[in-house]
């Protein structure tokens, strides 16, 4: 990456008393990247993502967050907490006005920005609704507006598909690559490894406190699964060279390989004349990483 | 400073417009307007009955004078006493209910003091025969010449009491002494009114962003110490409001802009004292409701964090238990210690400070640490603030506040 992370983090060390929360984690997020935050629950990502927004402090390690450690940047940070919630008996306008002046925004300018990105997460005709008349699914459009509602250059989102639907996850993906897009930088905590697939460019993998795996995501893919390829084939022969591992699945074989490349493979079935009708270098399913990882 | 004053408008706006805050904040008001009503369509039948019940009225007083000493009877008591020729026919007017009771003085008064009452009443019902001696008295006298020693003998003295013990600053009557006394202690009342009110505000307020998880991101935009100074800015003005509506309305409905007067013309007399009871007042009510926000976020729900506060609402009201004890010595060692310190000294000193030459240096400390209190709680409600975002779904117990709040 040529430029310069909107995030670095050394050596944080949180801990509760015995429970050491996080570990020793040191990671980088770059500018205009989607940076997929993962682990199973109780992993520390909440914890590593509280200290970021300087909720809590740390007990050791150094971050630097758009130039300065955390709490002097917050007003060009955007936060979706995992723990949702909003003031109910307010107005839904009136609430996202109120959060964007906490984070320094005119108020004229907030009023119409609330107003323009309630229009995109189709609310606009909730806005002077109060917040507990709203569905959960609309609550939490209206949380993800508040988060971004200042502008901000980074945008850390706890779990933003949780509770949507398959309509809202689509919109919700499509702002976030939007947001890409115009240069922010986002930090993706999410379960469904499905869309962190999707979205992310690189990922951070937490376990017990420790990253377990960091990297760009292709990279860490292609490392799980060193040499194996998909085939799908009418009677594959089964004497094929350099071939150790096999798992069928119909007419699909996914093929481990030993001592022969994969381009090479695919010239040895051709020489065979197997007909093959699709052949790809497979990566394996991030959940399938994850759950070994974890496990 | 910009945010905590955005907190605080949005705080004190957001509440002033919650149904319960309008509701309560008429309810007092109300609640006197339905008692004047009552009272007003009542007021002539129930005053009656007071008056047949405890004979505060003295009514007429029939007196039949054998002595000649008391006819005419003078121009003062006209309209209680008249005179009786006969006592049959006095008689005659009690059994009738025209007079209340008759005093028959015998000829042979003021030789003999024996003097007769005759009342309708039974033995428990009479007010007693008090009010017969400035009667007799203002009669006996009425022949001397000079005025002064006339009065003197009617009223022969008004007692300036000076105990040497107390170093007490010999002050005019008793009114003004009174008077003197009330305002520090309805400053200390009102301490004590708007911590409660204020803190229940502050409380919920806490409680609620808590268990809505909105904490979470309003955490994310400002540091725990500006939210709570916002709140305890807005929710403090909140609380004043509604003491200020209940205080107003108790003037206007019972007419009071008189007492309102008879207290400003001493505040104005002892601005010392005045100003000290503001500084008190802003000090004590500081410390108190940085400390009912912190603990706030400590319990899961509103009621939860009420009930760990109480201990608060405890202290606060310790010197108003302790009254008497500061009441009959305002510099004793209990009065002088609880002013020292931080959490009773607001209450304690606003009692002390018009009731007698309370020593400087206790003055001096009380404000100090006081001031040195306000950023204690305010570092203190921050650690707790971070702390008791931890914590969902327990109720922590001291030992485990004190143990995790070295890690907040």
């Amino acid at each position: 990456m040529m430029t310069p992370p909107v995030l670095s983090v050394r050596n944080l060390r949180k801990q509760y008393g015995d429970f050491i929360a996080v570990d020793d984690l040191t990671f980088e997020v770059f500018s205009g990247e989607i940076f997929g935050l993962l682990g199973p629950n109780g992993a520390g990502k909440t914890s590593t993502i509280r200290i970021l927004m300087d909720i809590f402090k740390a007990d050791a390690g150094e971050i630097e967050m758009l130039g300065s450690p955390p709490g002097r940047s917050r007003e060009r940070v955007g936060y979706l907490p995992e723990e949702r919630g909003l003031y109910r008996d307010q107005r839904v306008l009136e609430v996202l006005v109120y959060l964007a002046r906490l984070k320094g925004a005119d108020p004229a300018i907030a009023r119409r920005r609330a107003e323009q990105w309630l229009e995109r997460v189709e609310l606009q005709d909730w806005a002077t609704k109060r917040v507990k008349e709203l569905s959960r699914g609309m609550q939490q459009k209206v949380q993800f507006v508040a988060s971004l509602i200042h502008d901000p250059d980074l945008l850390i989102l706890d779990e933003p598909f949780q509770g949507l639907d398959p309509v809202n996850v689509e919109l919700l993906k499509g702002l976030i690559r939007e947001l890409v897009g115009d240069g922010k930088s986002i930090v993706l905590s999410a379960h469904q490894m499905n869309l962190v697939e999707e979205l992310c460019d690189r990922i951070l993998l937490i376990h017990r406190g420790r990253a377990v795996l960091y990297g760009p995501l292709q990279q860490i893919q292609r490392d799980y699964a060193p040499n194996s390829v998909r085939v799908r084939a009418k009677n594959l022969p089964s004497d094929l060279p350099g071939v150790v591992g096999s798992e069928r699945n119909g007419d699909i074989a996914l093929l481990t390989l030993d001592g022969i490349g994969a381009q090479a493979f695919l010239a040895a079935l051709v020489e065979r004349n197997v007909e093959v009708e699709s052949f790809e270098v497979a990566s394996v399913p991030l959940n399938d990483i994850f759950v070994a990882v974890v496990q | 400073m910009k945010k905590i004053l955005i907190i605080a408008r949005h705080e004190y706006w957001v509440n002033l417009r919650r149904p319960d805050f309008i509701i309560m904040t008429l309810l007092v008001p109300l609640l006197g307007l339905i008692a004047l009503i009552i009272g007003a369509f009542f007021g002539g039948q129930a005053g009656s009955a007071l008056v047949q019940i405890f004979d505060i009225d003295p009514g007429l007083s029939a007196l039949v004078d054998h002595s000649g000493r008391f006819t005419p009877i003078l121009p003062q008591f006209q309209e209680e006493y008249i005179p009786y020729s006969d006592e049959t026919v006095a008689r005659t007017a009690l059994e009738n209910e025209m007079v209340r009771r008759i005093i028959v003085v015998p000829p042979t008064y003021p030789q003999s003091e024996d003097v007769v009452v005759v009342t309708a009443g039974s033995r428990f019902s009479e007010s007693g025969t008090g009010d017969l001696r400035s009667f007799f008295i203002t009669h006996l006298v009425q022949d001397i010449d000079d005025d002064v020693l006339r009065a003197r003998l009617a009223d022969p003295y008004d007692a300036q009491v000076e105990n040497i013990n107390e170093e007490s600053r010999s002050s005019g009557g008793i009114a003004e002494q009174a008077l003197n006394f009330v305002v520090p202690f309805l400053f200390s009342m009102l301490l004590i009114i708007t911590v409660f009110v204020s803190s229940g505000y502050l409380l919920r307020s806490v409680a609620e962003e808590k268990s809505s998880r909105v904490i979470e991101i309003v955490l994310s935009s400002v540091t725990p110490q500006q939210l709570l100074a916002g709140k305890v800015l807005g929710l403090g003005a909140l609380g004043l409001t509604q003491v200020f509506v209940w205080i107003a309305s108790a003037f206007g409905l019972s007419g009071g802009l008189a007492i309102l007067v008879g207290i400003a013309v001493p505040l104005f007399a002892r601005t010392d004292i005045f100003l000290l009871a503001i500084a008190y007042y802003i000090l004590g009510f500081t410390v108190y409701a940085v400390l009912m926000g912190a603990i706030g976020t400590l319990g899961t729900n509103f009621q939860e964090s009420q009930q760990i506060s109480g201990i608060f609402s405890l202290i606060a009201a310790l010197p108003m238990m302790l009254m008497g004890v500061i009441f009959s010595n305002p510099n004793g060692g209990l009065a002088r210690a609880i002013s020292w310190f931080p959490l009773t000294a607001p209450t304690t000193m606003m009692l002390r400070l018009p009731l007698t030459e309370v020593p400087r240096i206790d003055i001096v400390v009380s404000i100090l640490v006081l001031l040195a209190t306000v950023p204690l709680v305010v570092w203190l409600g921050a650690k707790i603030f971070r702390l008791g975002m931890l914590m969902y779904g327990k109720r922590p117990g001291i030992v485990e506040i004190v143990r995790l709040l070295r890690h907040a």
